[in-house]
């Protein structure tokens, strides 16, 4: 009887079950550290995506950005770790929504103002500028002692509210997005914190 | 034949294993509001007996508490059942051409219920987040742990030792496997609240690492069940060398990339020590070409995803383009890679990678069963158009 061989089969599957955890070791081709990808939020899809870890209550200064950078939390703001190219992390929310705060470094200039401009731009559904309509969004302001620029793009729904930052041959990006009306109220919070911001300066 | 051969066979037994099926699934999907689909799986699925309690959350509970009620599991059904079907086979059954259908789909019956088993107990499942533009040569569970110590003075590869976390039980003795290096669990949470303490900690279990520099403590926190939800295992562990201990370290699987690596030396020998979600590497690395997500017009409902990826095998002959989309997997050595996820503004494709060496069986027996009665109905199909004929 051809039956006799499923018992057989679930067996040998029970057996393979069976296989108990123990240490091991292996070898993998050359990595780089902090090459993993898992940052940032998982969005909602057709299968859950775990979430992102817990965040670490108190644990602000951590990991990379704390010699670099030093600035004032505005009240209402939740600071959350540094994370990937993210030096600094911040969350406010209201009745109208959450906004999210992100302070970036970059080498060079990233592809100058204005195509950094249009690229906000875009993320809030606003066409793109030319250089000439540039000034109409930003304004000049000093971010750690050095000139830049505080980059005001209200959109239909979302808005940018960002501080763009040459410092000594990096881009610094300060860009705050979220719904119209919160970033609205968030403004002058955000040009206080902006107006706190130290970047160590090893070049004076 | 034998009394207990008999009651194998029985039809009785059959109806009574199908009824405590129901009450299982019944009990099953009122516990999955609280331990998760995941768990409650475990629990009753993937067992021989549980019991189920009167829940917390339940009016009335102040009165019921006591009350509990025992049940067979679904291994001990399925079990049962199995051998139900087979006795009364070899009891009933005697195989002829005009009974061949009823066969057919008691076998297809059999392959489904031992494919199950199967899929159970092999089956693995894990993740892989892709960016747009990397690449990635391995996935990461993220409901199992280790205990990870790796070796990068290599120029040409890294050597990984690997400890899986059900291992740290506290107080005992580990040695980590091809290093001088032996462990002993000082605690073991198996999830927590890791922060940084406000004031100095006087009694830090931890002397070495992160806990010291940054005063880093561990807090015990509830196991967590929920779907979208993570443990974050955390673990004081004391690292000996051959001459005595060198110290302590805390590690938790929050303290990952995103902080510098905790190292542990030893004469000249250095390795970066971690407790992270488990990693299985491949021989091959999937890079992610691009990533599209399409919603319905005018809505931010999800129409379609997909994945445009180069895969790149260590034996090049292997190399090969792919598109990954809902219900379209790819089925690449013995892995199913499904569009599971992303993030990321819809930079980072998160891949569902699941190794089921079983995986065609439900077909097969399925399509059993299908022909199975395809042959049974259509035998008396004919018979009855003869008899009408003649």
């Amino acid at each position: 009887m051809k039956i006799y061989f499923i018992p057989a089969l679930v067996c040998a599957g029970l057996l393979a079950g069976c296989e108990k955890p123990e240490p091991t070791t292996y070898t993998i081709p050359k990595e780089v550290r902090g090459s993993g990808t898992m940052s940032g939020e998982a969005a909602p899809t057709p299968a859950p995506a775990p979430q992102r870890m817990e965040v670490l209550p108190g644990m602000k200064e951590a990991a990379q950005a704390a010699p670099e950078l030093t600035y004032t939390v505005p009240e209402g703001w939740e600071e959350f770790p540094p994370q990937s190219v993210r030096k600094a992390n911040f969350r406010v929310s209201d009745a109208s929504g959450q906004a999210e705060i992100a302070v970036t470094v970059f080498p060079g200039d990233v592809g100058g103002t204005l195509a950094n401009v249009n690229r906000w731009r875009g993320q809030v559904g606003l066409d793109p500028l030319t250089e000439e309509g540039l000034n109409t969004v930003t304004r000049e302001i000093v971010i750690s002692a050095h000139g830049g620029l505080l980059v005001d793009l209200p959109g239909p729904e979302q808005s940018i509210l960002g501080g763009i930052l040459r410092f000594h041959g990096d881009t610094w990006f300060f860009k705050m997005q979220g719904p119209k009306a919160t970033v609205a109220a968030q403004a002058s919070a955000m040009e206080t914190f902006l107006g706190s911001v130290q970047i160590e300066d090893q070049h004076h | 034949m034998s009394v207990l051969f008999k009651f194998f066979a029985s039809l009785r037994l059959t109806v009574v294993l199908l009824a405590f099926s129901i009450v299982l699934v019944f009990f099953g999907t009122l516990d999955q509001v609280h331990y998760g689909i995941w768990e409650t799986q475990k629990l009753y699925f993937e067992s021989f007996f549980v019991v189920w309690s009167y829940p917390e959350q339940w009016k009335f509970y102040d009165q019921l508490f006591w009350f509990h009620l025992p049940m067979p599991g679904g291994y001990l059904l399925g079990g049962l059942l199995f051998i139900n079907l087979i006795a009364a086979h070899i009891t009933r059954f005697k195989f002829t051409i005009k009974k061949s259908g009823i066969f057919l789909v008691h076998f297809g019956l059999i392959l489904l219920l031992a494919s199950e088993l199967l899929t159970d107990l092999v089956s693995k499942e894990s993740q892989m987040p892709v960016d747009e533009g990397g690449s990635s040569n391995y996935s990461t569970a993220f409901r199992s742990n280790e205990l990870v110590f790796i070796d990068r003075s290599h120029p040409e590869h890294d050597t990984v030792h690997s400890i899986p976390t059900e291992l740290l039980k506290p107080g005992r003795h580990i040695e980590v496997p091809d290093t001088p290096l032996t462990i002993r669990t000082v605690r073991f949470f198996p999830n927590s609240a890791v922060g940084r303490a406000q004031v100095p900690v006087l009694d830090n279990l931890a002397d070495q690492g992160v806990a010291t520099k940054m005063n880093v403590v561990a807090t015990p926190k509830e196991v967590t069940y929920a779907e979208n939800e993570m443990n974050t295992e955390t673990a004081y562990v004391e690292i000996s060398g051959p001459d005595g201990v060198i110290g302590t370290w805390l590690v938790s699987n929050v303290i990952d990339e995103r902080f510098p690596p905790q190292m542990v030396s030893l004469g000249d020998q250095s390795w970066e020590v971690a407790l992270r979600f488990t990693r299985k590497y491949y021989p091959f690395r999937i890079e992610l070409i691009d990533f599209t997500h399409e919603k319905y017009p005018g809505t931010e409902i999800p129409h379609n995803f997909a994945s445009e990826v180069r895969i790149s095998h260590n034996d090049p002959s292997k190399d090969q383009m792919s598109l990954i989309y809902m219900n379209h997997p790819l089925r690449y050595e013995g892995l199913t890679f499904y569009q599971a996820s992303f993030a990321n503004q819809d930079t980072t494709s998160i891949f569902q990678v699941v190794r089921n060496p079983g995986w065609v069986l439900p077909y097969v027996s399925v399509l059993l069963m299908g022909l199975g009665m395809c042959v049974q109905f259509g035998m008396h199909f004919f018979k009855f158009l003869r008899k009408r004929a003649a």
